[in-house]
């Protein structure tokens, strides 16, 4: 497979998938969910909710201990984590889990070349991650001499750098400063619109409901609302939202006193109130 | 919500403290009149409120331990174990690993921990099996072959070096094991500073303790994020050797960092404070447990001794 | 009776960078002040030399005067500073000894370390405990509480030193919203009942709109803005900082720009943001059981 072939989304699913770890916990109890090539999804959901244990299905890191999980539609049960590695990106939360390399470009270089990429085509697959996460300048440096939110960047660069058609981000913006969300809301803009699938965990809510076109609400392990941004914090879904500490979105709430519906996010929000007064011109409402 | 909560003590060097306002049951008298106070006003003499009752340690604090063997002070346990293991170790042939073995088993079902000994039994099992099969294929000098098959030729001597190297290894791992199993580290270790050892000795022996669930997660953590990169952990040597980079790397910058922040908390919670640290939890220890610790102490080493300088003609 | 900081130079030892280039800035009891700018403009490194650690405990060099109280800091020993300005980071289980059974003796660390008498340890540790609404925790073992859960008991074990002053750099940046909550109560009810004078570095200025009531804005290691929270959370040129303002400001600018802006708009925005649509009650995400798998999750 060419480095470059690899520029379309997959699907993934998860049939009814349980994972116990090790010491009787169980992470996932019962998840169903299906992720269509190129889709842009959101999971969200409190620590332990089982977020991270299920993105780690996906590559095949846990194996489910009932269910199955398809990716591209084939069973991972079958594929190792290399060739999962192949076709789904995942870049952890913590960058100083994985940063070893003395150099930046060595360090985003690692994964295409574990791939069996080589010479030009890692070159230029490094270049372009570190462009898109705007570490070109830093290329030479030492990954231990960036502060933590350049890791951070150098770390989701290192996955873009395999250039796989499912892309996986685990808290993407956390320490991250105004700067550094806008950067990863464009390199999660370009991805999609790229066609690959797009799926990132986050507790952000705004951050959530501005990136994504899916959200999905994990709770103890199951998944506890599905849906667009604007249904997931649609009124009716508060107590839902409640019940695993989420707050809906300043926008939605704001949406929602003023008998506004599907306002998840600013744009949504101005959108609604200006149709609303062209509609209404008394102002009897907004 | 306990009773009175007025301002009673103030520290030796900073600033005191009053909390006061917070008793709802009026038990506090004066205190309660005051308003809230800025944390380091520092409290109206007599302002100990009426009929506070003398503060004291929380039942999980002082955490008595049950039972007989593992209400024996901590130090005494820790002597036990050194006894146990200088004897299997230092007395040669059959007689130290045996006895040491006898003593252990007794131990173990005295203080109803036999059962859970059984794991770290079986943990000795690979370096068992190594031992035995070294020593009695590849014994030096020995020539009582047992039976030749092929290229081996395993020795009686060999067996009979494996079987006692064998048996102290077991001794040595349960002695460890009735002391952890009996003996929480920390009551070890408070025991211990009480007796004299420093406050940082103290801490650098209980976290390097407490790490190693910590490193074993970080490890996994690690591994995660570079086999998910691709990352091929199996294969031939070379392809290992060269893995070993990605996972060390990781591990060792993580554990400067957080060395470092943890080096700031510890400064930040007076860790390097002048007095002398408060002991909170003294354990029981008593005359008759001075006297045993001594004797064994002694006598395990004189037994060692005796048999280094070939006195002792044992079995 | 202030922690102030008066034409604060600093550099880290070994580098020429001056990371702060004369701050000024007051923290006053009972005040909570709100440390805002973008990565690597020397909120964290303000941190440090606000609380002492900085050259104290980590070297490097300070210009200018850091005093607490009046007393210069760079002439306290580390025990001395962390009884008068306690320090929490962003990591909670780096900040927890890792040597205590039960949360309990892991707030009793720091007053050991004194050496004070075990009546006064009791009273001080219940002190800490209850302030911060966490007595229920302290029969349970340290490491096996969820992110909030950890840094409330990280943060206990440092007021049981009983800190004038506290400082704390991103102390919500690794938990989950639940327990950004139950840290972001804890300190805003920690200012107003025990007049601690509270430095807080924060990404989140929600948060901060929540609880602080000064903000600074720092870049390249000055303040660039400082003033009551609303007004500076308000200001337009947060942004160019690199500071991304609370949602109520940016939803207001957000209708100005469309032309929608009208004062009942505005107000139902002000309420929104004020709350009324709060979650579960919050005592109940102290007692309860940590999250499943807390950690790998």
């Amino acid at each position: 497979m060419s480095i470059e072939a690899a520029r379309r989304g997959i699907a993934l699913a998860l049939e009814s998938v349980v994972f116990v770890y090790p010491d009787g916990t169980r992470a996932l109890d019962g998840v169903d969910l299906r992720i269509a090539a190129g889709e842009r999804v959101a999971i969200v959901g409190q620590n332990g909710s089982g977020k991270s244990t299920l993105v780690r299905q996906l590559n095949g890191l846990l194996r489910p201990t009932e269910g199955r999980v398809l990716v591209d539609g084939q069973d991972v049960a079958r594929m190792h984590v290399a060739q999962l590695a192949a076709r789904v990106g995942l870049a952890f939360q913590n960058p100083d889990r994985q940063i070893f390399a003395g150099r930046v470009r060595a360090e985003v270089a690692f994964g295409p070349r574990n791939l069996g990429h080589a010479g030009a085509d890692v070159e230029r697959a490094v270049d372009e991650a570190l462009e898109a996460v705007g570490l070109a300048g830093t290329a030479e440096a030492n990954p231990y001499d960036l502060g933590y939110s350049r890791r951070k960047l150098l770390a989701i660069a290192s996955i873009l750098a395999m250039r796989t058609p499912v892309v996986i981000l685990d808290e993407p913006t956390t320490g991250q400063d105004a700067r550094g969300a806008t950067r990863v809301r464009a390199i999660i803009e370009r991805l999609s619109d790229e066609g690959r699938t797009v799926i990132t965990i986050s507790h952000d809510m705004r951050f959530v409901a501005e990136t994504s076109r899916r959200v999905v609400v994990m709770r103890a392990g199951r998944i506890a609302l599905d849906g667009t941004p604007a249904e997931v914090f649609a009124e009716p879904n508060w107590p839902a939202l409640a019940s695993t500490y989420l707050e809906p979105t300043l926008p939605a709430r704001v949406g929602a006193r003023l008998g506004l519906a599907g306002t998840a996010t600013e744009r949504a929000l101005v959108e609604a109130i200006a149709a609303a007064r062209a509609s209404d011109p008394a102002r009897r409402r907004v | 919500m306990r009773g009175s909560r007025s301002a009673s003590g103030r520290s030796a060097t900073g600033p005191t403290a009053s909390r006061d306002g917070r008793a709802s049951d009026g038990s506090s008298g004066a205190a309660d009149s005051r308003p809230e106070g800025r944390l380091i006003d520092t409290p109206p003499p007599g302002s100990e409120a009426p009929g506070a009752s003398p503060r004291r340690l929380p039942e999980y604090v002082l955490r008595e331990p049950r039972g007989t063997y593992h209400a024996l002070n901590p130090t005494t346990k820790l002597v036990i174990a050194f006894a146990e293991a200088a004897i299997a170790f230092g007395v040669r042939g059959w007689t130290g690993p045996i006895s040491v073995l006898v003593v252990l088993a007794i131990t173990a079902f005295a203080a109803g921990v036999a059962r859970r000994m059984v794991p770290f039994a079986l943990a000795t099992i690979p370096l068992v099996i190594s031992i035995l099969l070294v020593n009695t294929l590849l014994y030096p000098g020995a020539h009582d072959v047992i039976v030749r098959l092929g290229p081996l030729a395993p020795t009686w001597s060999g067996l009979t070096a494996a079987l006692q190297a064998t048996l102290r290894v077991v001794a040595f791992a349960l002695s460890a094991a009735i002391l952890g199993l009996t003996t929480p580290t920390d009551d070890l270790l408070s025991d211990l500073e009480r007796r004299g050892l420093g406050r940082r000795g103290t801490f650098v022996i209980g976290s390097a303790i407490r790490m190693v669930p910590r490193m074993g997660e970080r490890a996994s953590e690690i591994t995660d994020s570079q086999r998910a990169r691709g990352m091929d952990t199996q294969g031939g040597v070379l392809r290992r050797v060269r893995g070993v980079i990605p996972l060390a790397g990781p591990m060792i910058f993580g554990a400067l960092t957080e060395v470092e922040e943890q080096t700031m908390a510890l400064e930040a919670r007076a860790f390097s404070a002048p007095a002398r640290r408060t002991v909170i939890r003294v354990l029981p220890d008593s005359g008759t447990q001075r006297v045993v610790r001594w004797v064994l102490f002694v006598g395990a080493i004189a037994a060692v001794a005796a048999e280094v300088s070939g006195r002792l003609r044992l079995p | 009776m202030t922690l102030r900081l008066a034409g604060a130079r600093y550099r880290y030892a070994g580098t020429p960078r001056v990371v702060l280039d004369g701050i000024d800035l007051d923290v006053a009891p009972g005040r909570v002040v709100g440390l805002v700018g973008a990565n690597e403009s020397g909120k964290s490194t303000l941190c440090l030399v606000a609380s002492g650690l900085a050259p104290g405990s980590i070297g490097g060099r300070l210009e200018g005067s850091v005093t607490m109280d009046g007393v210069e800091t760079v002439t306290l020993a580390p025990h001395e500073h962390a009884q008068r300005c306690g320090v929490l980071f962003q990591n909670p289980t780096t900040q927890l000894s890792g040597t205590a059974v039960t949360v309990w003796e892991e707030v009793a660390f720091g007053p050991r370390n004194l050496g004070l008498a075990v009546p006064e340890i009791v009273e001080r540790v219940e002190w800490a405990l209850d302030t911060l609404g966490i007595a229920p925790l302290a029969p349970k073992d340290p490491a096996r509480l969820s992110g909030g859960q950890a840094q409330l008991v990280a943060l206990a074990a440092v007021l049981a030193l009983r800190p004038a002053y506290l400082v704390l750099d991103e102390p919500t940046s690794q938990l989950d919203p639940r327990g950004t909550r139950l840290v972001g109560e804890a300190l805003a009810g920690l200012a107003a009942e025990t007049g601690t004078g509270i430095l807080v570095a924060e990404h989140k200025t929600e948060l901060l709109a929540a609880m602080a009531q000064d903000v600074a804005a720092l870049d390249a290691g000055r303040v660039a803005l400082l003033g009551p929270a609303a007004d500076v959370l308000a200001d337009p040129r947060l942004v160019d900082l690199g500071v991304e303002p609370p949602a109520a400001v940016r939803l207001a600018r957000a209708l100005e720009a469309a032309g929608l802006a009208d004062p009942r708009l505005l107000a139902a925005v002000e309420q929104a943001a004020a709350g009324g649509d709060d979650g579960p009650v919050e005592a109940a995400g102290v007692s309860d059981r940590p999250g499943v798998g807390q950690g790998r999750a």
